[in-house]
């Protein structure tokens, strides 16, 4: 795709899931992210904190749609195309993904309990060449709100296709 | 257990204990399993030679999770406003990864702090910055 064809993905919602924050899915994510603070497993030390229910480590946003996205809380229509939808084209011709930055803005604590709804939408998008090799970035931008509306936290997801 | 940097103690310079592991193939499949993330590059040595890669390698988001680990032990959990890094280098098994955060700016209650993570030999995996809000 040339620059033209990947700048009409920009404004593009890409995704739209809720999910149930689970005490499990923190516990087992603080541990895979070498974290021992009780915070993050017991309800009692959260509580003495000041936290209403057991919060998240703070990279936990990135990967709670693969953990509490169930059926029923979906809305009508499923959850949109995900990133696939600008991958697969630039994939069709091989290449290689690359994570290349990624950015989390807290508005509030991530708190066990919680359902959240993200709505993800694709920022920006460009080309670079460099040396016979053709950089494809993409920005995709997830908001994640409570139930009220209220924003909880914003993540910024910047992966670079490299043909 | 930990306890947070308190902001009147606090000067542009600081720098956070030091995180330090030694990574394991066995902490990318604990990786893979609680982020869902089971992107065969992490776990699968025959696939990951096969696509010319020396090894399995580490997940981006396990070198930011190390990363925002000994961040929240030092701003403390809750106190983050934001958090951002660019991915640098990839990580293999059995290099130590040590986290490197710094204060750069104190404007209020608000901290801005340099964070990194590198190998034993300096070179370094993650590098971004992160802004917390610090009580007294």
């Amino acid at each position: 795709m040339d620059e033209a064809a990947v700048k009409e993905f920009i404004g593009t919602e890409i995704s739209r899931s809720t999910v149930v924050v689970e005490r499990s899915a923190i516990a087992f994510f603080a541990s895979a992210v070498l974290d021992d603070d009780p915070v993050y497993t017991n309800a009692d030390e959260a509580s003495a904190r000041g936290f209403e229910a057991i919060p998240a480590p703070p990279t936990f946003p990135f990967v709670m749609q693969n953990w509490g996205a169930f059926a029923e809380l979906q809305a009508e229509g499923g959850q949109g195309a995900g990133l696939g939808m600008v991958l697969g084209p630039l994939m069709a011709n091989g290449g290689l993904i690359l994570h290349g930055e990624q950015a989390f803005v807290y508005h509030q604590p991530v708190l066990a309990g919680q359902t959240l709804t993200g709505v993800g939408v694709i920022k920006d998008a460009y080309v670079k060449e460099s040396k016979g090799t053709t950089m494809t970035f993409v920005v995709a931008e997830t908001t994640w709100s409570d139930a009220s509306g209220a924003p909880v936290v914003t993540t910024t997801f910047n992966i670079i296709h490299r043909k | 257990m930990y306890s947070p940097a308190k902001l009147e103690t606090l000067a542009v310079g600081d720098e956070a204990p030091v995180l330090t592991h030694t990574l394991s193939r066995t902490d990318l499949v604990r990786y893979a399993g609680a982020s869902g993330d089971y992107n065969p590059m992490h776990h699968d040595e025959p696939k990951a030679l096969a696509a010319r890669q020396p090894s399995v390698f580490g997940h981006g988001m396990l070198s930011m999770g190390i990363v925002g680990t000994a961040l929240t032990h030092f701003v403390g959990v809750g106190a983050l406003e934001t958090f951002s890094v660019r991915f640098a280098r990839q990580t293999w098994p059995d290099e130590v990864l040590s986290t490197k955060i710094t204060v750069t700016e104190i404007s209020g209650d608000l901290v801005t702090l340099d964070v990194r993570l590198h190998n034993a030999d300096g070179e370094e995996k993650v590098i971004g910055q992160a802004t917390a809000r610090l009580a007294g």
